[in-house]
């Protein structure tokens, strides 16, 4: 690097200020929840801010390491007691699922919508843009009378002969789709369509069209074009999309806590729960933990992925 | 690529986004002038509720639905022209708050639908700017660092965007309220005692610090990545013109990330107006609500089991008009780009 | 997942007091229940668990859900935790069905006092009646000398006096949330100002006498709270108590019992609970009475219907009330009543009027709960703020066809 562009001095300590009072910042509230979890009530809600991090209280009735108080009571009881674990499975499947099945989908559009110069191709891109401004709120209270009666307005399919047969080969009546992850996941994957496709669809327009249209030239159809000389070039900014549809499906609560019942309920909605029967201080740490527990998966998820979503950003994930 | 492939292409896509977004939006339309009501009777009956020792039964008029043969309420469903807008907008109150000696502003605030309009948009518009400065800010600080620095401090940047947004909301309201750890601290800090909770102002200035807190990280992100294709030809070229480090980040830097700076604007534009989470994170229905919390609450049962669907039909078409109007110049630079390129 | 269920049942018993011993019948029909997650209902679903294979759902928000899950058809509950309050979107959309022949048939532990009689039909079943009444630190009265407040003017005078004193952060707390919270409080004085709600034409009358007192007292409270009151309900009142902030508080009875653990409250034995003051003097006690109980949803086989009445009637034994004689006051045998129970038996003795359960209520309810806060904040007038109230009731009744 050319000596002229080194920063001088005293430019270098306001940046070295400014990152580390960000990096306090950005980390403190986090950092002091998790803190709380491991804390008896009586530390984790004291005004004292030295009682929570010290634990004074927790020694005395927990123990605790090199003399700050420690319990995993809450954690235990998040975990064994309230079989947090299930709710864990729950948004393990609607996670994966809308992952993957909002990647193939919105990989083909993506892609499509990269390649063409057709009219409808734009607005196809403007309603996205208009149905990805939408408020959830909306769409989802409009779900939940349909999800609820869907034994009764779906039996027609399952009792029309031409159709009947499809479906009684899943299950003999039709099923009420209120608390099913499978609904969820469709719905998720819809509301997250038009934010994949258009990040997808920048990201395809910085790959250039020579390549698959030599491809094509070879015999290759469009689709054996795309699978064969797209794929493998596409991977980082397929990844950088599938960190976002990560993030809405693990993170939702408005859809999954309107559309899941306790069995079916993912972590997230099933938090609220906690807080929504704290009548105890003890159950109001324990949904501390609980939220805690779900924050630590976004945190590897992240740290293992961190180069490949700059990487993927880098290369034109996101030009508008 | 010829439109029968395209079609196969986007099918998949575009049936998804029809069945859940487009045909409930449709319907959320027509439901917009169209009223549901019960049929009531009104007979006397008898009810009895326990006391603490005996039961108490009482006889009285009491108005309730009528049922069908099947036990169903039944219901009349009628159109009802602009009825639920004028509702939701009440014309009439504005009009007399506006004329002379009629209570202006506030009592224009006075209505809901205005009160939301207003907080979302101050929300909007106060998040944009700081979001996007604050996200430069942090790319340009934190690609001045050392190589081996960068990759932990991109993770601890990237921490409040990543985590949960309901979890976020409430593990800062549990710094806050009541004998929070930031409120004692605010407390040390001033010697008087603030109560963030207590007010419309501090919580609507700690739902916007929120917001930034959340999304900056993001913008940050976009713009980190971005900087590092910064052409350093254009740089060094800058460098000989004798350009100073302000004019090289004016010249060369902004208007490469221009293009980045409009996509973080659009979806902060579109995430924001529809600012929902904070509202019920931290419970500020009270003195703060939102479009979008304006119609869940419409939509939500009352005491009685009832939702005023019309009404808040009437005030989720509103609400997208309000989006449509704030997308317009994005809609139409893109039109612009696909013309150009037809 | 049986063994999960079993495995949570007596954890949720241990927590809430000795185990209680097992159902009386062996439940073999899968179930699920949907309730507020008080005590007393972590108590009775713990019992229901130890009949076999009832799944329940404990949500302070179920108030919400209710209605459309019973509406779905099969009906994603059989049995719904209900109360006079709650019990109306049920009744008027038609979703929980009559019990008298399941009564007859399996309700002979039931006293007739628990049978919930809507026109003639038994359609509810009660496990316990609850209000809420006045709690206050009964150290910190006897220090400064006041006597058991009888009247709100009492309680205010009182308030002061402990204001003046600095014992505690807060003289007064209260369930001001706006919705529900500050609507019950709302009613409660407004009744206790000899107000009607309505007139018989269902249309609404708050806009009066009563309505403006009612504000003015709720005002002058407010003084006495911590100035984050619109975000306190039933819990963030109670943790101010168990914390020592507060000394005066109208609250439930189902909370009571919470004063005196332990293992949460730093105030244990110290506050006494008595009966609801009254709004003005002489007059009744200004609270209203609640029951809690269950229903049955209608849109299920009968067999489902019988398993899950079984498993209710099941629940509410004598072991499972003795076990858990704080957490309510019961309507079930081997109740007794203990210092938790006072106050809600006192205002129910004193004449507490019980809670309406129309359809009318819950629309004001709804009306006022949204527009009461614009008055303490100082938005609105009072007179301003009972208009809003009028407007916003007649809004939805006329949405209904309700009022023409």
């Amino acid at each position: 690097m050319n000596a002229a562009l080194r920063l001088p001095a005293g430019l270098r300590l306001v940046i070295g200020v400014f990152v580390i009072g960000w990096v306090a910042v950005a980390a403190f509230p986090l950092l002091w929840t998790a803190v709380m979890s491991f804390r008896v009530p009586a530390d984790a809600l004291s005004a004292n801010p030295l009682d929570v991090l010290l634990g004074p209280r927790t020694l005395e009735t927990a123990g605790g390491v090199f003399g700050i108080g420690v319990t995993f009571e809450h954690y235990w009881a998040v975990w064994v007691t309230q079989h947090f674990y299930r709710n864990l499975l729950n948004s393990a499947v609607v996670t994966f699922g809308v992952v993957t099945i909002s990647l193939s989908v919105g990989t083909l559009a993506g892609y499509a919508l990269a390649r063409t110069r057709s009219v409808l191709a734009f607005w196809l891109l403007v309603a996205a843009l208009v149905f990805r401004a939408l408020p959830h709120s909306v769409l989802v209270t409009g779900y939940v009378p349909a999800f609820l009666n869907s034994a009764a307005w779906l039996q027609p399919l399952w009792d029309w002969p031409l159709t009947g047969w499809l479906f009684q080969l899943f299950s003999a009546r039709a099923p009420t789709l209120y608390g099913q992850p499978l609904a969820v996941i469709v719905v998720l994957v819809a509301i997250n369509q038009p934010f994949t496709i258009w990040m997808l669809r920048s990201f395809f327009e910085n790959i250039p069209a020579e390549l698959d249209e030599a491809a094509q030239v070879d015999g290759c159809t469009p689709f054996g074009a795309f699978w064969r000389v797209i794929m493998p070039v596409m991977w980082p900014g397929v990844i950088t999309a599938g960190l976002f549809s990560f993030l809405l499906a693990y993170n939702d609560y408005l859809v999954t806590a309107l559309l899941l019942d306790s069995q079916s309920m993912t972590m997230v909605p099933a938090i609220t729960q906690f807080l929504n029967r704290d009548s105890r201080a003890s159950e109001q740490i324990e949904a501390i933990a609980a939220a805690v527990s779900i924050t630590a998966p976004l945190f590897v998820l992240v740290m293992a992925f961190q180069k490949q979503i700059v990487a993927g950003l880098t290369q034109g994930a996101v030009k508008g | 690529m010829n439109g029968r492939t395209f079609g196969w292409f986007v099918a998949p896509s575009v049936v998804m986004m029809l069945v859940f977004i487009a045909f409930p939006l449709v319907f959320v339309f027509v439901q917009s002038f169209h009223a549901t009501q019960s049929v009531f009777e009104t007979v006397k009956v008898e009810s009895c509720t326990p006391g603490f020792l005996g039961q108490v039964c009482k006889t009285e008029e009491r108005t309730r639905p009528k049922l069908d043969a099947a036990g169903r309420p039944m219901t009349e469903t009628s159109f009802i022209g602009l009825a639920a807008y004028r509702t939701v907008l009440q014309p009439d109150a504005v009009w007399a708050a506006l004329a002379p000696g009629g209570g202006g502003w506030d009592a224009v605030m006075a209505v809901d639908f205005y009160r939301a309009l207003r907080f979302t948009l101050t929300f909007t518009l106060v998040t944009l700017p700081a979001v996007i400065g604050l996200g430069l800010l942090i790319a340009l600080a934190v690609n001045t660092m050392a190589r081996s620095l960068r990759g932990p401090l991109i993770f601890v940047s990237l921490m409040p965007f990543i985590v949960t947004p309901v979890i976020g909301a409430l593990s800062i309201r549990w710094l806050f309220m009541g004998d929070g750890i930031l409120t004692a601290a605010l407390r040390w800090m001033t010697g008087s005692h603030i109560s963030m909770f207590a007010q419309g102002w501090t919580i609507e200035v700690l739902m916007l610090v929120y917001r930034v807190w959340h999304v900056a990280p993001f913008a940050f992100v976009v713009f980190y990545a971005a900087l590092q294709t910064v052409s350093q030809d254009a740089l060094e070229a800058a460098l000989i013109d004798g350009a100073s480090r302000f004019e090289r980040l004016r010249y060369v830097v902004i208007p490469h990330l221009k293009p980045l700076i409009v996509f973080v604007a659009l979806i902060h534009l579109m995430d924001a107006y529809r600012v929902f989470d904070e509202v019920v994170g931290f419970s500020s229905e009270a003195h703060r609500i939102s479009l979008q919390f304006l119609t869940f609450n419409l939509l939500t049962p009352d005491q009685a089991g009832n939702r005023a669907v019309t009404r808040a039909s009437a005030s989720a078409m509103l609400t997208m008009v309000g989006v449509i109007v704030l997308l317009v110049p994005i809609l139409l630079r893109t039109w612009r780009e696909q013309r150009g390129r037809a | 997942m049986l063994k999960h269920l079993f495995v949570a049942a007596t954890l949720a018993a241990g927590l809430a007091g000795p185990a209680s011993a097992a159902c009386s019948f062996q439940n073999t029909v899968p179930l699920k229940t949907l309730s507020a997650a008080f005590e007393a209902w972590k108590a009775v679903t713990a019992a229901m668990a130890e009949c076999g294979n009832v799944q329940s759902e404990l949500d302070q928000e179920f108030r919400r859900k209710q209605p459309a899950a019973f509406a779905a058809n099969p009906a994603l509950y059989q049995l719904g935790g209900v109360s006079n309050g709650t019990i109306v979107p049920l009744l008027s959309a038609g979703t929980i069905r009559p019990l008298d022949d399941l009564v007859a048939k399996y309700g002979q532990s039931l006293s007739p006092n628990q049978l919930i009689r809507v026109d003639g039909k038994i359609m509810a079943i009660a496990m316990s009646v609850n209000s809420q009444h006045l709690m206050y630190r009964q150290d910190i009265f006897a220090e400064l000398g006041i006597p058991q407040p009888k009247t709100y003017d009492d309680v205010l005078a009182a308030a002061a006096k402990i204001k003046a004193s600095g014992k505690v952060a807060y003289a007064m707390g209260a369930t001001f949330k706006p919705g529900f919270d500050i609507g019950l409080d709302f009613v409660n004085l407004f009744l206790g100002f000899g107000g009607t709600l309505t007139k018989p034409d269902n249309t609404p009358a708050f806009n009066g006498e009563a309505g403006l007192k009612t504000l003015n007292a709720m005002k002058a409270i407010s003084a006495y709270l911590d100035p984050e009151y619109l975000v306190s309900e039933s819990t963030f009142v109670q943790k101010q108590f168990q914390q020592g902030k507060i000394a005066i508080a109208h609250l439930w009875a189902t909370r009571a019992a919470a004063m005196d653990d332990a293992k949460e409250s730093q105030v244990v034995g110290k506050i006494a609970m008595v009966a609801s003051p009254a709004a003005m003097a002489g007059g009744k006690p200004a609270s209203t009475l609640w029951w809690d109980g269950f229903a049955i949803a209608k849109n299920i086989p009968d067999s489902e219907a019988e398993a899950a009445f079984r498993v209710g009637v099941a629940a509410l034994n004598e072991n499972m009330v003795k076990a858990n004689n704080g957490a309510a006051v019961w309507l079930i045998k081997g109740f007794t009543p203990a210092r938790a129970a006072e106050g809600a038996i006192a205002t129910a003795m004193a004449g507490a009027p019980p809670y309406p359960s129309t359809i009318t209520m819950g629309i004001a309810m709804t009306a006022i709960g949204d527009n009461a806060a614009d008055f303490l904040t100082g938005k609105k007038t009072a007179e301003q703020t009972l208009a809003a109230m009028e407007a916003a009731y007649l809004v939805k009744a006329r949405e209904q066809g309700l009022v023409k």
